[in-house]
């Protein structure tokens, strides 16, 4: 695999696990007739529970960073924790991981909130 | 003789829990140096105030520290160099202030397409890869010069996990990087798979490993998949189970170069009742450390 077809694959695993349904990106994705065939044996080799499960897991660790970088967010989701993790669900899926730390997290969170409430 | 360590969580009622065994009971400590940092408002990572508290334990203890990270991402492809410099920039200073025996990292990619995941997750087992790793490894160097990597879990994998030791064995060849053998890992990843812990253990360039991880972990929770079905967690939040043990008592033997053997728990999983079990699980591992 040459080091175009890894970041390629790194994509695409990235797409994957931040994706409401895992196992369906994973099928759009081998329909691109572009992709490097060894892109597409490791594609079509992932056992699809574990990949679900590496997914929860992938909002599960940012939740927690989100947690710990946020005491207001802490307490909104002891208040309501069914309609934060409603919200928290939206964000995952709208704004894309690009926080290395929890206060960051907590940053990019309340940012999005603001444009959220702002629509 | 094989040391004996533990890992130190930035959770003050656990390290408040467990602040007699803490003092007593380790040889040496295993810290997460990102645990100890926040941003600074230039960017760059300061300290924050449990790096403070674990180097006054460190002075009062006068006993060593190792690291341990996660998110350095050492199978990233492309890695951003500007967040490269900025985590290197500060483990340079940890590892003046703490004087860190060794270096490890999680294998596996967190960062992909520049989009921090957290979790490690697995790379292809190619030249392309090994090349990527050994990067990573070269550059953790410039910060401490023993440096490691750890087996860690994959829930998915691209490949087949028994060939992951011949991996490790073609990444770890350069001078002083090494193996940090986590032996939970191991019985997570053989359960997961469907194969017996000692059939990827005996395949692992042993005469590498520096420093073996005990710990335990539990089942995921049957609502995740729609199937019912559960997968082992690496989760580090429960007693080490007699089969980890029982590796550990069979590896250690093997293992000429091993400099450590470390007990991981995660934060906020002990109770008060538990802090005995812990100190006895310490106690377990020096018994079958002095037995090597």
């Amino acid at each position: 695999m040459s080091d175009s077809q890894a970041i390629e694959l790194e994509r695409l695993l990235a797409d994957v696990l931040t994706d409401a349904d895992p196992a369906q990106a994973v099928e759009r994705a081998l329909t691109d007739p572009n992709i490097a065939e060894e892109t597409r044996a490791a594609l079509e080799s992932i056992d699809l529970d574990g990949l679900r499960v590496s997914a929860l897991l992938v909002a599960k660790l940012r939740f927690e960073r989100l947690l710990q970088g946020s005491a207001r967010a802490g307490e909104r989701f002891e208040t309501d924790p069914r309609g934060f993790s409603a919200e928290f669900k939206r964000y995952h899926l709208e704004v894309p991981p690009r926080s290395s730390t929890p206060s960051e997290e907590a940053r990019s969170f309340d940012f999005w909130r603001k444009a959220e409430q702002a629509n | 003789m094989t040391a004996i360590g533990f890992t130190l969580q930035p959770h003050l009622p656990t390290l408040e829990l467990l602040a007699g065994l803490i003092e007593e009971e380790p040889d040496y400590y295993e810290v997460t140096p990102e645990t100890l940092w926040r941003p600074g408002r230039d960017g760059a990572f300061e300290a924050n105030g449990f790096h403070q508290r674990f180097l006054a334990l460190r002075a009062h203890t006068g006993k060593p520290f190792v690291a341990h990270g996660v998110g350095f991402s050492v199978g990233s492809a492309r890695p951003d160099s500007a967040r490269r410099e900025r985590w290197l920039g500060r483990m340079r200073e940890d590892a003046r202030a703490f004087e860190f025996g060794w270096y490890t990292e999680h294998h596996g990619v967190t960062v992909l397409d520049g989009r921090e995941l957290i979790l490690p997750l697995p790379v292809a087992m190619n030249d392309a890869s090994v090349a990527t790793v050994r990067a990573s490894l070269a550059c953790m160097q410039t910060c401490v010069p023993d440096v490691g990597l750890e087996n860690s879990v994959f829930y998915f994998h691209l490949g087949e996990p028994l060939d992951e030791p011949a991996f490790f064995a073609r990444v770890l060849d350069a001078p002083r990087t090494h193996l940090l053998l986590d032996l939970h890992n191991v019985y997570t990843t053989a359960l997961n798979a469907g194969f017996e812990p000692w059939e990827y253990v005996q395949r692992l360039p042993l005469a590498r490993v520096i420093e073996i991880h005990v710990s335990g972990g539990r089942d995921s929770d049957p609502r995740w998949l729609a199937s019912g079905a559960t997968r082992r967690l690496d989760s580090h939040d429960d007693s080490v189970p007699e089969t980890v043990w029982h590796l550990l008592e069979r590896v250690l033997p093997l293992c000429a170069n091993v400099r450590g053997v470390t007990l991981e728990r995660m934060e906020g999983t002990v109770e008060p009742d538990d802090v005995a079990l812990v100190r006895e699980e310490l106690r377990r591992a020096r018994r079958i450390a002095e037995k090597r």
